[in-house]
């Protein structure tokens, strides 16, 4: 054979090799029924989400997210790619509503607990009553703690009295306004 | 109309009467009206600069009747970022892009003339890109009046000030990198249309045009690269001081966008050299030549349409969808043509190594230097499809599944990281190739091929890993993540060997001043790369970072101890703090009306807030309130409360307040200001004044074991309105080995600093310099296609060679 056809057709095969693994590859944001974040999975329907927990008898703890938010990617990379937090969340059922979503179920939610900008947690009991809120950021340590007292309430039948009593005894969150997204991607 | 719209229409009508001519000449085979045509297309230049500079002028002396120039400056800027302001968004740098093509067509056209037929078909489609960008500029003009952002507004109407230009976009390096980058694109304007004319020729059914073209698009290539290689550093350059897209490379979707055409137009440079008319290549070649511009095309809509997800897409509107259109023509004429041509016509092989030898003769068939210069096209082929195909198939992919996938620069960098020291093997096998002959070359490439796979798999920490691997991975994810980056060594070291070696040997052997320094220039730039190569993965790799929290820096009682930097060899000293507010006592006239401006605009400022200025002329103190006449006309300020206000007639003022219009019947407008917010203009209330930027920072001092690193300034610029947007202003040291780069952002009076350091950045810059240096060196003295030796040629030159110089791969043919 012509050496150079022979290259050449070495060259297609490689191409295509490329393409195709490399699509086949790629992370996956969000797909059907669950998005990605950092290296855990969420699932994105409330209903299913509150029927596994039912069957499971744990918590779900509600992820609000857009994005645009920087805190969002801080805690893909600090806390859901930390093995300490994933370990935690294993116990937990977890539902990703991002808000920027036109979906009237995620609007009901996020009209249920009052959200109204990114990043929140809501942890519930799968009858929907608050066990603790996560408003903001909160470092990784200040994390794990809140998802332990949720935990703790929930086995022993608590739940927070409305749900916001426990950011103000809280680490401190900051939600940042929305200006504040665009500077850091304009980093 | 205003003359910058007047001097865009003549230069369309110019640039589309040129058109027409060639194309009738062309078309007719008839040279009636052909006389016009230097003229018109020398109008269409001189209409395009024309243009620009009636643009820049309006920056330069803030004309915000423009609404382009309101939307991109503003008085606070220097005269620099003034004119920076031009290219800052689509519609300037679309004029940029086409007065710089219509100079190069221009030129093109003076030096070569078009005597023959096809030559003026390839006139005619320089100047008519030229002119497509005239009609997309009346389309979308830079040269609309500020009416159009105020519909309501009453005729006459300007600002008094303007919004500011990207604060991204004040640095040194991007007031040249977009103008480098136009001149690139531009001059890959003409092999684009050469390209194109060789394959509609070849449709009519004769010969084309290539081979007596071929020295004159290698000039235009040559410098095409030379210019967009210094655009790619001087964004990279830009990326690394503006902090946080990841240093000098991000692969953020506007990057991998420069780099794609850069990649095709090093592949399309090595066809270039490997075409022999008739022969090898000729089909490629003029195929390869005309697509660089159409991805240069694509990657442009890429930034500027919004089709793809960017965080830098300074501009997007309406000038997306013309540069689809544009992407079309563009692909139809480069790509597709070529491509049919190929396909229809039957590739009849003339290779001696045709026939099949057995043994070491059929080896010697397969290495030529040819084929392994074939090898080198394949090869930044396969890199600009990686590029390629990153930007490309998130959007694919979700058009057809729905699912959303990202392109993390770990794909761009594992895909390419085999590829790029697979290149600078080939590149050492080549060149000890050619001076070595075929066994001991084999040798050499089997033994650092066998030393790059044992780097790779040796790692001395952890460190030395590509990327960290995540268990679920693809398997080619992990292989080459796991890869150690002592690979890259043995590559780096062969390639610069053997182009050392074989340099030496053949300046040597030439006597002529001319071929020595082209063989200089093709040893620099491929010892650049292979040293750019090299710094890449460490730079990456060994960068390290360590931050440490100062408290108190802004109440002034900062410890200005010594102290370390979290576990790095660091330690910072805090030397003090800095708040500066822009601009400082500016002129009234850039932030404030005047009196027969607030009259100009009458009804239209009822009951909003502004700031105005203005001699006083009376004072009327009432019970209530104080009023006070500004330049004797209708227009007054009223102060609430009985007090004095502490001005003087005569004296210039400036307010800011509510402008209430006929609220009073002695007045036409009243502006209802308090005490805070009038004052002298010559020291105006805080209130009163806009601020443009906040640049907070605080000065310090790093050291390492030996001493002092760096001192100096580092915080960062706040924009208030532009959004709050802050960029950081950085302190860096350049060392010879490292870079220590200091971050320090400050809020609340807490300084938070972070030291980076980054090695082997020096290592790049000088390796981009040699890579420019170089390409210089062989743009001017190639022996044969050099513009010193072919400075002003016609269509006629020779594809021979002649017996003084002994360029590239003239021996191959009696390779056996």
């Amino acid at each position: 054979m012509n050496p150079r056809k022979a290259m050449t057709i070495a060259f297609f095969a490689a191409l295509l090799g490329i393409g195709y693994v490399s699509m086949n590859a790629a992370p996956v944001l969000s797909g059907e029924g669950y998005s990605y974040h950092g290296e855990t999975r969420w699932q994105t329907d409330y209903a299913d989400a509150v029927e596994t927990a039912a069957a499971e008898d744990e918590p779900v703890v509600i992820y609000f997210w857009t994005t645009w938010c920087t805190y969002c990617e801080d805690y893909n990379q600090n806390h859901y790619s930390d093995p300490a937090v994933r370990s935690e969340l294993d116990d937990f059922t977890k539902v990703a509503v991002n808000l920027d979503s036109d979906a009237e179920a995620d609007a009901r939610l996020q009209q249920r607990y009052n959200v109204n900008y990114p990043p929140q947690h809501v942890v519930v009991t799968p009858e929907g009553e608050v066990l603790t809120r996560i408003p903001g950021y909160a470092p990784p340590e200040d994390f794990l703690a809140y998802l332990e007292t949720a935990e703790e309430r929930y086995q022993s039948g608590e739940t927070a009295d409305d749900g916001s009593s426990t950011a103000a005894a809280g680490p401190t969150s900051t939600p940042r306004p929305e200006s504040g997204a665009t500077t850091e991607a304009a980093q | 109309m205003n003359p910058g719209t007047v001097l865009l229409a003549l230069a369309f009508l110019a640039g589309l009467a040129s058109t027409s001519l060639l194309t009738r000449a062309y078309l007719l085979d008839d040279d009636r009206y052909l006389s016009y045509v230097p003229k018109l297309t020398a109008a269409t230049a001189v209409l395009l600069v024309g243009a620009l500079s009636h643009l820049t002028y309006q920056f330069v002396s803030l004309d915000y009747s423009n609404a382009y120039v309101w939307e991109n400056t503003a008085a606070y800027l220097s005269v620099l970022y003034r004119v920076t302001g031009v290219y800052a968004a689509n519609e300037g740098s679309v004029l940029l892009w086409a007065a710089i093509v219509a100079v190069v067509a221009l030129t093109a056209g003076v030096t070569r003339g078009f005597p023959t037929r096809r030559g003026k078909l390839v006139h005619a489609l320089t100047v008519g890109v030229v002119t497509y960008f005239t009609a997309m500029l009346l389309l979308q003009s830079p040269f609309a009046s500020v009416r159009t952002a105020f519909p309501n507004a009453p005729p006459g109407f300007t600002p008094t000030s303007g919004q500011g230009l990207n604060p991204l976009l004040v640095d040194p390096y991007m007031a040249i990198h977009p103008p480098v980058m136009f001149v690139s694109y531009a001059l890959l304007t003409m092999p684009f249309a050469i390209g194109a004319v060789h394959f509609i020729a070849l449709f009519r059914g004769d010969d084309g045009l290539f081979s007596a073209w071929v020295g004159s698009v290698t000039r235009w290539l040559r410098l095409g690269w030379l210019f967009l290689t210094a655009a790619v550093a001087l964004g990279g350059l830009w990326s690394y001081t503006v902090l946080g897209w990841g240093g000098i490379w991000a692969w953020d979707p506007v990057e991998t966008a420069i780099l794609i055409p850069w990649l095709f137009l090093t592949a399309t440079l090595h066809a270039v050299t490997n075409y022999r008319p008739g022969g090898r290549y000729r089909v490629l070649a003029p195929a390869m030549t005309a697509s660089v511009f159409a991805l240069a095309v694509y990657t442009t809509s890429v930034v500027r349409s919004g089709v793809f997800r960017s965080i830098h897409s300074f501009a997007d509107g309406g000038i997306g969808a013309s540069f689809l259109v544009l992407m079309g023509v563009t692909t139809l004429l480069g790509v597709v043509l070529p491509f049919t041509y190929w396909l229809l016509t039957e590739e009849d092989e003339v290779d001696a190594s045709d026939s099949e030898p057995s043994g070491e003769g059929r080896l010697a068939g397969w290495v030529t230097r040819s084929n392994l210069l074939h090898l080198a096209v394949l090869l930044f082929g396969l890199l600009t499809f990686v590029s390629l195909w990153g930007l490309s198939f998130p959007v694919l992919r979700s058009a057809m599944t729905g699912l959303e996938v990202s392109v993390e620069s770990r794909y761009y960098n594992l895909w390419s990281y085999p590829l790029v020291l697979a290149a600078l093997l080939l590149l050492g096998f080549y060149m000890d190739f050619d001076r070595e002959g075929l066994r001991r070359s084999l040798v050499g490439v089997a033994v650092f091929g066998l030393a790059t796979l044992v780097g790779a798999a040796v790692a001395p920490s952890e460190t030395w890993r590509l990327a960290s691997v995540r268990p679920d991975d693809a398997l080619v994810y992990q292989v080459i993540g796991n890869a150690s980056a002592l690979s890259v060594l043995p590559p780096v070291a062969y390639a610069i060997l053997g182009t050392v070696k074989r340099t030496w040997g053949r300046i040597a052997a030439t006597s002529s001043r001319d071929a020595r320094l082209k063989e200089s220039g093709i040893t620099l730039i491929h010892v650049g790369a292979a040293l750019l190569v090299l710094s890449l993965p460490f730079m990456y790799l060994f960068a390290g970072q360590a931050s440490v929290m100062a408290t108190g820096v802004a109440a002034g009682a900062v410890d200005t101890s010594q102290r370390d930097v979290g576990t790095s060899a660091y330690d910072v000293r805090v030397l003090g703090y800095e708040r500066t507010e822009f601009p400082t006592d500016p002129e009234p006239e850039t932030y404030a009306l005047s009196s027969s401006q607030v009259l100009t605009r009458g009804q239209s400022l009822n009951t909003s807030v502004q700031t105005v200025h203005g001699t006083v002329t009376a004072i009327r103190e009432g019970p209530q309130a104080t009023v006070v006449q500004l330049d004797d006309s209708q227009v007054w300020i009223g102060v609430a409360g009985n007090g004095s206000v502490g001005l003087e007639t005569g004296q210039e003022v400036v307010a800011r307040g509510q402008v209430m219009w006929e609220f009073v019947p002695t007045a036409d407008a009243i502006v209802l200001a308090g005490p805070e917010t009038v004052g002298p203009a010559d020291d105006p209330p805080d209130a009163a004044v806009p601020t443009r930027v906040i640049a907070t920072g605080v000065s310090l001092a790093v050291y390492d074991d030996s001493g002092l690193v760096v001192s100096g300034v580092a915080g960062q610029r706040e924009y208030p309105e532009q959004g709050g947007l802050q960029v950081r202003d950085v302190l860096i040291d350049r060392g010879p080995l490292v870079d220590t780069y200091v971050i320090a952002g400050v809020s609340d009076g807490t300084a938070s600093i972070s030291v980076k350091r980054v090695p082997f950045v020096t290592l790049m810059r000088l390796s981009i310099a040699a890579l420019l240096v170089g390409m210089l060196l062989v743009f001017v003295f190639d022996p044969r296609h050099g513009v010193r030796t072919n400075s002003v040629v016609g269509s006629g030159e020779s594809s021979a060679p002649t017996a003084r110089d002994r360029p590239e791969g003239v021996t191959e043919v009696s390779e056996r």
